[in-house]
């Protein structure tokens, strides 16, 4: 393992780390940098929040029961067609 | 047992119907219209069991459907293509939001504050391609790689995308903040 990362390689990996879409070795890196680093920290909390807030936000929509009925009724007319 | 070789609908429901949330709430997104998003999810649908036969059973069945959502989308349901985007991302302020929470506002109170409507109003106000990966990430959870297969573009471009997403959205939820009152705009903002 190379240098501890700095800040602006924090910064840069931070949606990376968050989505957990680095490698492990990187990730390790990351997170010894944001223990050790209060700014990246709170940066990283605060990216955090934000996608649960969008995702919590977002997921509240949901398909009408009018719609799933009639693809469920297409799906069957379709079915006895073939 | 032989494998059936007709598409099956039972596998096809257990498989499909539990997405149709999902289908629907991109298709939302993408299309910004209740009726159209309604009708895409549906052609959607008679696409995939139409197809059935394509999918490979244990791969990820929601990103396959979001793929022929998205396919059926760009086809069909948008007037003109999309436009690459030339956006100055220094000319908004993508921290702005992020310092205004971390000084003024250490709880995160101001999240809570945030309603419904105002959050997906910023989404629908990214750029589409941003917009896109955005919700299939952020949102549906989709890894990288399902989101570069389903857009045709490279994994680099989606994290690219994501990234400028998500700070086009603060820069967005930021004026909203400052607009209603929640946190006070930095002075020198501009600066």
């Amino acid at each position: 393992m190379g240098d501890p990362i700095d800040c602006r390689e924090a910064k840069e990996r931070l949606t990376d780390y968050l989505k957990q879409e680095l490698t492990a070795e990187l990730a390790v890196e990351v997170h010894e940098h944001l223990v050790r680093c209060r700014s990246c920290f709170g940066r990283a909390k605060f990216e955090e929040t934000l996608v649960q807030l969008l995702e919590a936000r977002a997921r509240r929509v949901t398909c009408p029961d009018a719609l799933r009925e009639r693809i469920c009724a297409l799906l069957r007319a379709e079915a006895e067609r073939s | 047992m032989a494998e059936p070789s007709a598409p099956s609908v039972r596998s096809f429901d257990d498989e499909a119907l539990p997405h149709l949330d999902a289908l629907y709430r991109v298709a939302l997104r993408l299309t910004g219209d209740p009726a159209q998003a309604e009708d895409l999810v549906q052609d959607t649908m008679l696409k995939a069991y139409r197809s059935w036969r394509q999918y490979r059973p244990g791969t990820n069945a929601k990103g396959w459907l979001l793929t022929i959502l998205r396919n059926t989308f760009i086809n069909s349901y948008r007037r003109r293509k999309l436009e690459p985007v030339a956006m100055d991302l220094e000319a908004v302020e993508p921290h702005a939001l992020y310092r205004a929470v971390a000084t003024a506002d250490p709880e995160g109170s101001f999240f809570g504050q945030l309603v419904d409507e105002k959050v997906l109003e910023a989404v629908d106000a990214l750029p589409p391609e941003f917009r896109e990966v955005l919700v299939l990430s952020d949102v549906e959870g989709l890894r990288y790689a399902e989101i570069a297969e389903a857009l045709e573009v490279p994994v680099g471009t989606v994290k690219s995308r994501l990234f400028r997403a998500r700070r086009l959205l603060q820069a967005r939820l930021y004026e909203y903040a400052v607009e209603m009152g929640y946190i006070k705009p930095r002075e020198g903002a501009h600066g």
